[in-house]
């Protein structure tokens, strides 16, 4: 089955102040759609209320994953259905190194976790710290294997989650994380944002890869850059916490040369 | 609450003094520098918040007379196979070069690498060292926390019953370490004495766990010597009960390019006072002074640290990391003094509170005093609550709201953790933590 993710007339509010203001949107397994708008637009925060940030109130609307609302579910058990979000600030965990993180991460979206804790209260017995994760060595495997393949140096693994990583290093482990969680539907907050060419380009050729296998992808950005390497199937036009465009590729060339301020200009024609 | 073995106990006074100088036959000098430190102790106030140590700690519930001296046990132990299992497990948590048990002030077990022997390590208990090594003990004992230090110290200096001692001749290196249990019976007051010396260019690790207590007080003493270019690391787990009071005074002095290292992990206690100095006496000396706590419920911990500049081309890092969580409470006193002349002096000074509930306080009164004007001195203290964007972003990853918290607060702890050097000790320190964000 294919995943679908579709956002129906989302109103969202930060401390009493509307940021999203009726967003309708539908991503699809497999698919690359991509979500162009000016800053402060209200882009990111649609990524965060996806994921389901309780910084957030969801006033209006609904989101669904294959038909069923998400809204009332903590971003972890979002997180387990296959949402992931790419964040634009990755945020410093000092301490965490980023395999126990990985480790914990992948043990609890692929129900590791739940299956322990399942089994502990059916039998009534314990089990053993460390039984709730997946086993070290099929990790480390598959953790070395999937750095390999999307150019991610294996230093990461025992660095501190995103702790003195640079600009591109944090988005580089954005897409190693992405890789190992598998998510049907990834939502990519400004992911090209602070990079050189050379990150742009593995960022790019991750975010290709995961497509290939199925990933559908929501690729928020402010610029057409990154739409050289990642061949859009849609494009959406986001301006003052609503779409107010969708079409095909041909949208993000048509900003391009346009720029956001036509998109101001027509916005009332745009809107009928 | 009292228990049996407290009823028998010796009450403390001036007698029980005497009776532990006649019992054990103590030299004049010995008898006399104890009744001298008792008559500090009498003379001596209790603290007031008025002291600026004792500001924001208080001794309210504290009464001396409630504890009295401990029994010595009557059991002691030949071989490791012959300990009962839960020592026996303790000490395989470190693979050392020697081990020493003591109960209430009673060698219960001991053993040392012989190989250490003929090298002239002296690695045994305070009062087998006075029997065999007077002079030795007699020049370094209140030479470094003597009876005027504090009201504790006078007490403990009074009442000492017995300790650890290490004596590292000069160019050996002991290189696993050593450990050492200080076992401490319910109902009682304890007084632990550590007296550590390492001679010019010796290397050691040693490693001290205060246990029990329960319902009863420990006042404890340390003073270590490392001498020129001797390297030492000594690490202190308090794992007392949670009922027990502890009070505790530690100086350590640094001879010429010796490195010293120290680590204080305060995880028991209901009410912790310790002091902790650092004297650097001579050029080049190195000291790092690592702390961490994790107070729970009402525990109450509180650490006073000075890194004492007196000489130039010294350098001392300090770093000391707790949680909070309940109604805990903490505080962090710390002072870095430069003297005059002691110019090129590097200090480094670092204490970071997590809040892990509202109703949790940490204070933290960090300080600098500079007579010297070519020096690099840094401190900083931070307090906050976990971030809130940190777990949203671990949750964002599948990871629920509990694993994240935990996850954080051992991340938190990590960079204390990474300094020490012992595999063993470091495992303890992990299980302590573990078992207090709710891992068991």
């Amino acid at each position: 089955m294919t995943a679908v993710l579709e956002i129906k007339d989302l109103h969202a509010s930060v401390e009493g102040k509307e940021i999203l203001k009726g967003v309708n949107l539908t991503i699809r397994q497999g698919e690359v759609h991509a979500l162009m708008g000016p800053n402060g637009s209200g882009k990111s925060t649609l990524g965060y209320v996806i994921a389901g940030h309780p910084h957030y109130e969801v006033t209006q609307g609904d989101i669904l994953f294959n038909g069923e609302s998400i809204l009332d579910l903590a971003p972890d058990e979002r997180a387990k259905l296959g949402i992931f979000l790419a964040f634009q600030y990755p945020v410093a965990i000092p301490g965490v190194s980023f395999a126990n993180f990985l480790r914990a991460a992948v043990s609890s979206v692929r129900g590791y976790r739940d299956r322990v804790r399942e089994e502990m209260e059916r039998t009534g017995q314990w089990k053993e710290v460390g039984s709730e994760l997946i086993p070290m060595r099929e990790f480390r495997r598959e953790l070395l294997e999937t750095m390999d393949r999307f150019n991610v140096d294996r230093s990461f693994a025992r660095r501190y989650l995103n702790d003195g990583f640079s600009g591109g290093e944090k988005k580089r482990g954005e897409v190693l994380q992405m890789a190992m969680l598998k998510p049907k539907i990834a939502i990519l907050d400004e992911s090209d944002s602070g990079l050189d060419i050379d990150a742009l380009r593995v960022v790019a050729d991750g975010i290709n890869k995961l497509v290939a296998d199925g990933m559908g992808a929501l690729l928020i950005t402010h610029y057409q850059r990154i739409l050289n390497y990642v061949k859009p199937d849609k494009v959406s036009v986001f301006y003052d916490g609503r779409v107010v465009l969708t079409g095909g590729p041909e949208v993000a060339h048509m900003l391009e040369e346009k720029g956001y301020g036509w998109v101001e200009e027509h916005l009332e024609e745009l809107s009928r | 609450m009292m228990t049996t073995k407290t009823m028998t106990a010796t009450p403390i006074s001036v007698a029980a003094v005497q009776a532990i100088s006649d019992r054990y036959n103590e030299p004049a000098w010995l008898r006399q520098a104890r009744l001298a430190a008792w008559e500090v102790f009498a003379a001596t106030p209790w603290p007031t918040y008025k002291e600026e140590t004792w500001r924001r700690t208080r001794l309210t519930g504290f009464k001396l007379e409630n504890y009295g001296l401990p029994q010595a046990p009557e059991r002691v132990y030949d071989s490791r196979e012959a300990l009962p299992a839960d020592l026996r497990e303790e000490l395989a948590k470190i693979d050392s070069a020697g081990a020493l048990i003591l109960q209430n002030g009673r060698v219960v077990y001991h053993e040392l690498d012989a190989h250490l022997m003929e090298k002239g390590v002296v690695f045994t208990d305070l009062r087998t060292a006075l029997e065999q090594h007077q002079e030795l003990v007699k020049v370094h004992l209140g030479a470094q926390v003597p009876a005027t230090e504090n009201k504790f110290a006078a007490l403990h200096n009074a009442l000492w019953h017995n300790g650890t001692f290490l004596y590292l001749p000069p160019h050996v290196v002991v290189e696993k370490p050593l450990q050492v249990l200080v076992q401490q019976d319910a109902g009682a007051a304890h007084f632990h004495h550590t007296l550590l010396i390492g001679e010019e260019d010796s290397e050691a690790v040693i490693v001290e766990d205060f246990r029990g207590a329960r319902e009863g007080m420990s006042d404890s003493v340390a003073e270590v010597f490392t001498r020129a270019a001797a390297r030492l690391h000594y690490l202190r787990l308090q794992n007392l009960d949670e009922t027990a009071w502890n009070f505790g005074t530690q100086r350590i002095s640094t001879g010429r390019d010796a490195l010293y290292r120290h680590l204080q992990a305060s995880w028991g206690s209901k009410l912790s006072k310790v002091w902790i100095d650092l004297e650097l006496e001579e050029p080049g000396g190195h000291g790092e002074l690592l702390g961490l706590y994790f107070p729970q419920d009402h525990q109450h911990i509180d650490h006073h640290t000075n890194q004492n500049h007196r000489v130039p081309h010294c350098t001392s890092d300090l770093l000391f990391k707790g949680a909070l969580d309940d109604h805990a409470r903490s505080v962090y006193q710390g002072l870095i003094r430069v003297w005059p002349g002691a110019q090129k002096t590097d200090a480094y000074q670092k204490n970071d509170n997590l809040i892990l509930s509202d109703h949790a306080r940490a204070d933290s009164i960090p300080g600098l005093e500079i007579e010297a004007d070519d020096v690099r001195c840094t401190h900083g203290a931070t307090s906050a609550k976990v971030p809130e964007e940190y777990i949203f972003y671990l949750m964002a990853r599948g990871i629920d709201r509990r694993t994240a918290m935990r996850m954080i607060v051992q991340g938190f702890f990590e960079e204390v953790l990474n300094r020490v050097p012992v595999p063993g000790v470091r495992n303890k320190l992990e299980a302590e933590i573990a078992h207090r964000v709710g891992i068991e």
